[in-house]
């Protein structure tokens, strides 16, 4: 040990090089894994919550559940533009049960052909405090004007597209569906799977429904399940299960959660080979450090060796002087690191304006044994080349 | 099994630059007793430190063999080698060989550490040697400190300090002055009262005859007696 700290001390120019080279890489790529840790995290946040969900349906043509014939003269249940039938609860159920599904809901759509607004008119019946109903139908946020879907009666919002073809405002009393309802509030859903004209509450739309459709009861009471997954790399799996147990069942999403579980693979794979990229990196600086320094260093060994220091000591010692640089080198720049970005998030400091700086202990963890490993794998290359050379050849070649 | 402490045998090197092979020693045979005090002589670039060098192990020859104590050396496995050159060998290099960066005293104490691991040992033969080399007062001092005598006298004590029984210097006056040389040949003659040594001594010439009880003659890399 003696002879350690004498070799550090007595080439303390050598060794604080070294160090300071450990130092610098590890700083450096703790400043990128802790941006790579958020980059990823945030992005993936994002992503996942992209295309996670999707209606289920059965089309009208397909004897499964039929029931009775929900159809009137001019109106229907309908889904994507196709008719369908009445589903029972089980189904949600069911599906809920499905590995991967966050939250299903039940959803009642239907037109009617109002003479009125010479056109269909379509009528969702929603549960609102559902996340699937708020991904697939609408959500409060949606809201631009007036107030949300209440569970007072006659009450409706209109979708905003809905409201300026026809004149409408916040307050009007719409003579629709056989009835009065009055138009709470508008709103702007986007592109969304089950989008109708008017939303109220599905207990409201039973009501309203109740003359329309010939077999309401308990049970039978909805005609598409709203369905929002856990995750976007999560959406194919359900689907491929859900196809599987409800074979008659149609599914309809806009597929966003194809390219955003690609994104996340791509995140992720970049994530991962940064990191294998950062390794290598530290091995072939942490190499060429210890070559450098066998290099400057090889007459001594000769000398040594020639004085009887057997291979193995030489290799300890080689072994031993590379791990307590890069461990010394890299136990600065964590820490140097660590100060840095608590100094930033300290000032509230984000990269870009998003990208916060997160230390991790994993990664500093990570760092100083990359780091040891990298010295101690640098010094292999030493080692073979001082077990190879005779002393006189080291000591004559670098006179 | 030889009588000889050192015996070599058919002993040769061979180097190779720019293509052309260059013959630096022939087929040298040669054979050495206990005790034996021997001047290998001739002019600079005659392969004196190379047939040295493969004489105690530390370079490999081209053909032939070494053996001292009949152990065949160019083949023993490093840890053996080691142990030869820790307890058996002391080298005394033409050009010192000490390490820049280390004082006299650490020096000399590199050499004793493969042997010795009471450091108040060390410690009490180091001082002991440098008092009688003069040189007590210098035991902080790094060489770069010390004249070209005064580093030879290092070098020395250095091998004398592991008391191997077989010494090979190689030049050991040549880089000194007058005085200091009849110094290092004295401190040498006196070796050989106090205890049995075999001195292997490299010269180009600085050396009288007298001092040795065989003298060899390394010419164009071939060695008569």
């Amino acid at each position: 040990m003696n002879y350690l700290i004498k070799e550090l001390r007595s080439h303390s120019g050598r060794t604080i090089a070294s160090i300071t080279g450990y130092g610098i890489a590890a700083l450096f790529l703790l400043l990128v894994l802790s941006l790579t840790v958020t980059n990823e995290e945030s992005s993936t946040q994002i992503l996942k919550g992209t295309g996670t969900h999707f209606i289920a349906y059965v089309p009208s043509n397909i004897s499964c559940c039929v029931s009775c014939d929900p159809e009137s003269s001019n109106g229907s249940l309908f889904a994507e533009g196709v008719n369908t039938i009445m589903l029972t609860d089980d189904v949600v159920d069911s599906i809920k049960k499905i590995r991967g599904v966050r939250d299903a809901s039940p959803y009642l759509l239907y037109k009617l052909y109002e003479p009125e607004f010479n056109g269909d008119v379509s009528l969702g019946g929603i549960e609102i405090n559902s996340i699937a109903t708020q991904n697939n139908v609408c959500a409060a946020t949606n809201l631009i004007s007036g107030k949300y879907i209440s569970e007072k009666p006659d009450e409706v919002v209109a979708e905003e597209s809905f409201a300026s073809a026809h004149n409408l405002s916040v307050g009007d009393t719409l003579k629709i569906y056989g009835g009065k309802l009055l138009l709470a509030g508008i709103v702007n859903s986007g592109i969304k799977p089950g989008k109708a004209d008017l939303y109220a509450t599905i207990d409201n739309v039973r009501r309203i429904l109740k003359d329309k459709l010939k077999c309401v009861s308990p049970g039978f009471d909805m005609n598409i399940v709203l369905v929002e997954v856990t995750d976007a790399r999560m959406q194919n799996q359900v689907l491929l299960q859900l196809k599987e147990k409800m074979k008659y069942l149609s599914v309809s999403s806009y597929n966003c959660y194809q390219p955003a579980n690609d994104v996340m693979k791509i995140t992720e794979k970049t994530s991962l080979l940064l990191s294998v990229l950062i390794f290598f990196f530290l091995i072939i600086f942490s190499a060429k450090t210890q070559l450098t320094s066998l290099v400057e260093r090889y007459r001594e060994i000769g000398i040594l060796k020639s004085l009887g220091w057997s291979n193995s000591k030489l290799t300890w010692q080689i072994l031993d002087l590379s791990a307590i640089q890069a461990l010394a080198g890299a136990s600065i720049g964590v820490l140097i690191g660590f100060l840095i970005i608590l100094l930033i998030n300290g000032h509230n400091i984000r990269l870009f304006g998003l990208l916060e700086f997160r230390f991790q202990y994993t990664t500093a963890l990570i760092l100083l044994v990359l780091s040891l490993t990298g010295g101690l794998i640098a010094g292999i290359f030493p080692i073979i080349k001082l077990h190879r050379t005779k002393a006189g050849e080291m000591i004559n070649n670098f006179m | 099994m030889s009588d000889f402490q050192i015996e070599c045998i058919s002993l040769s090197k061979h180097y190779t630059s720019k293509n052309q092979t260059i013959i630096a020693l022939d087929d040298i045979n040669m054979g050495l007793n206990k005790n034996d005090t021997v001047l290998i002589k001739g002019r600079s670039g005659a392969g004196k430190t190379t047939f040295l060098n493969m004489m105690c192990g530390l370079i490999k020859p081209t053909n032939g063999k070494v053996y001292i104590d009949n152990d065949l050396i160019n083949e023993l496995p490093d840890e053996s080698l080691s142990k030869l050159l820790a307890f058996k060998i002391g080298i005394i290099f033409q050009s010192f060989n000490l390490l820049p960066t280390y004082t006299v005293f650490e020096n000399i104490e590199i050499a004793l550490v493969p042997k010795m691991s009471d450091k108040s040992d060390i410690k009490e033969k180091i001082m002991l040697l440098l008092d009688q080399f003069n040189l007590k007062n210098k035991a902080q001092l790094l060489p770069s400190e010390l004249s070209v005598g005064q580093q030879q006298k290092v070098a020395i004590i250095r091998t004398l300090a592991k008391e191997p029984s077989i010494i090979f210097a190689d030049e050991p006056t040549g880089s000194v002055d007058d005085q200091t040389a009849k110094e290092i040949l004295e401190c040498l003659t006196n070796l050989k009262k106090k205890r049995q040594v075999t001195l292997v001594i490299a010269t180009h010439g600085n050396i009288p005859d007298n001092f040795a009880d065989k003298i060899f003659i390394l010419d164009n890399g071939r060695l008569t007696s």
